[in-house]
């Protein structure tokens, strides 16, 4: 049964897989993606697996939502809705052409990694005496993470020739990156998670992980204000 | 379920209010001046990081900048100024850009440059007045951090330099020129 599940997973990221790219682009790549013609599969596929791991608010953002989470098929399930709702807005967006502020897509990411740190320490149960469902957030989160990309990569004035190619061959490179990166984020957890620390230090980590938050999210809003 | 050992309201706003104020004190000491060469504290520019925020700025534009040798008065006689034509050119990063004078035939254009260190790419060259085939003679092609020298105009036209600037960070050159001409300057 799990494996049934776990397969079709695999499916729908393989066909849907996702992502964003919206900061760092760097000018190789800038290059690489504004003069390439046609299809190019591969190149689209270490893109999406670069952005992946070189991204570290998708880094926080996934340390923030599999912190409690210990069980694979949970981690399996949630990141799988993350990328559901990140490859159905970047594919949305592109193909729509719907354009909107890098900055502020960005400072949304930001304040998801705020949000998913608050949730870690049990502020909604605090505060509201009930936790708001984190796969409806992951979900959500996940579109806006999308957009980020979708904006981006259209800045680019991408060929329209095999767009849809291009775009797919880059969001399972994503997915192959988001694999990766998973793969050695929980490999650390694993190990800490063993230790009594992990326990002791979970409020200091999901601490440190609102800081990024707040960190990203200034840096966000002051490019945005600066650059009006 | 898997949780903190203990949730209190009380912990919850110090690891809030913990956050933001680290967050602060980053973005301000570090993050601002850094990346938008905001330094409100001061510090960062103590601590020398308002640097990246000038050499890392992409934008910068192609610019002249005219800075005229001011005549000296030495033992009361006024010594006459040796270049009446001086400016700074900013060649932005992977930039080309041209800077033209207009010189009648035979007249003289007389001139002395120097970069900021690194060479460019440079091809001084004319193009007669009226021509609208795209020919231009050549008078000088190379890649240097400097050159001087006279040119005689052979025809009536504009006469100048192309420079290309084949690094990744801006190259000011300082030209200083004498003759008879008319600065059109940059193209």
């Amino acid at each position: 049964m799990i494996l049934t599940k776990n397969s079709l997973f695999t499916l729908l990221l393989l066909v849907f897989s996702s992502s964003c790219f919206a900061h760092g682009v760097d000018s190789n790549t800038e290059h690489f993606l504004t003069t390439n013609e046609g299809s190019a599969i591969v190149p689209f596929l270490y893109i999406g697996a670069k952005h992946m791991i070189t991204g570290y608010d998708h880094l926080l953002f996934l340390v923030g939502v599999i912190f409690f989470l210990f069980r694979t098929r949970d981690i399996l399930i949630y990141v799988s809705l993350f990328t559901l709702g990140h490859s159905f807005t970047l594919l949305l967006g592109v193909l729509a052409q719907i354009n909107m502020n890098v900055y502020l897509i960005d400072a949304v990411i930001a304040f998801s990694i705020i949000y998913k740190g608050f949730d870690n320490l049990h502020g909604f149960k605090l505060l509201l005496g009930k936790e708001p469902s984190t796969k409806i957030a992951v979900l959500i989160f996940g579109l806006f993470h999308g957009f980020g990309l979708a904006t981006k990569l259209q800045d680019f004035d991408l060929p329209q020739e095999n767009l849809i190619s291009n775009m797919i061959a880059f969001n399972v490179g994503v997915e192959i990156g988001q694999c990766i990166a998973l793969l050695f984020v929980l490999t650390l957890l694993g190990f800490w998670r063993r230790h009594k620390s992990y326990f002791a230090f979970a409020r200091t980590s999901n601490t440190l992980l609102m800081t990024g938050g707040f960190v990203l999210l200034g840096y966000q809003l002051t490019g945005y204000f600066t650059t009006l | 379920m898997n949780t903190l050992p203990t949730a209190s309201i009380k912990s919850l706003i110090i690891s809030c209010i913990i956050s933001i104020v680290l967050a602060i004190v980053i973005l301000l000491i570090a993050i601002l001046p850094a990346e938008f060469n905001i330094d409100p504290t001061g510090l960062g520019k103590k601590l020398g990081l308002t640097v990246l925020a000038q050499t890392s700025n992409e934008s910068v534009k192609a610019a002249v900048i005219s800075c005229p040798e001011v005549a000296k008065a030495t033992d009361g006689k006024t010594e006459a100024v040796a270049w009446p034509d001086s400016v700074m050119i900013t060649v932005p990063a992977r930039k080309g850009l041209e800077y033209k004078f207009h010189v009648d035939k035979g007249n003289k254009l007389e001139f002395v440059w120097k970069t900021d260190g690194a060479a460019l790419y440079f091809d001084f060259h004319g193009e007669p007045q009226g021509n609208t085939t795209g020919y231009f003679k050549s008078f000088k092609e190379s890649t240097l951090s400097e050159s001087s020298g006279t040119l005689k105009a052979p025809f009536t036209g504009s006469h100048g330099w192309y420079w290309e600037n084949k690094t990744n960070h801006a190259v000011v050159i300082h030209l200083k020129t004498r003759g008879q001409y008319k600065i059109k300057g940059l193209m």
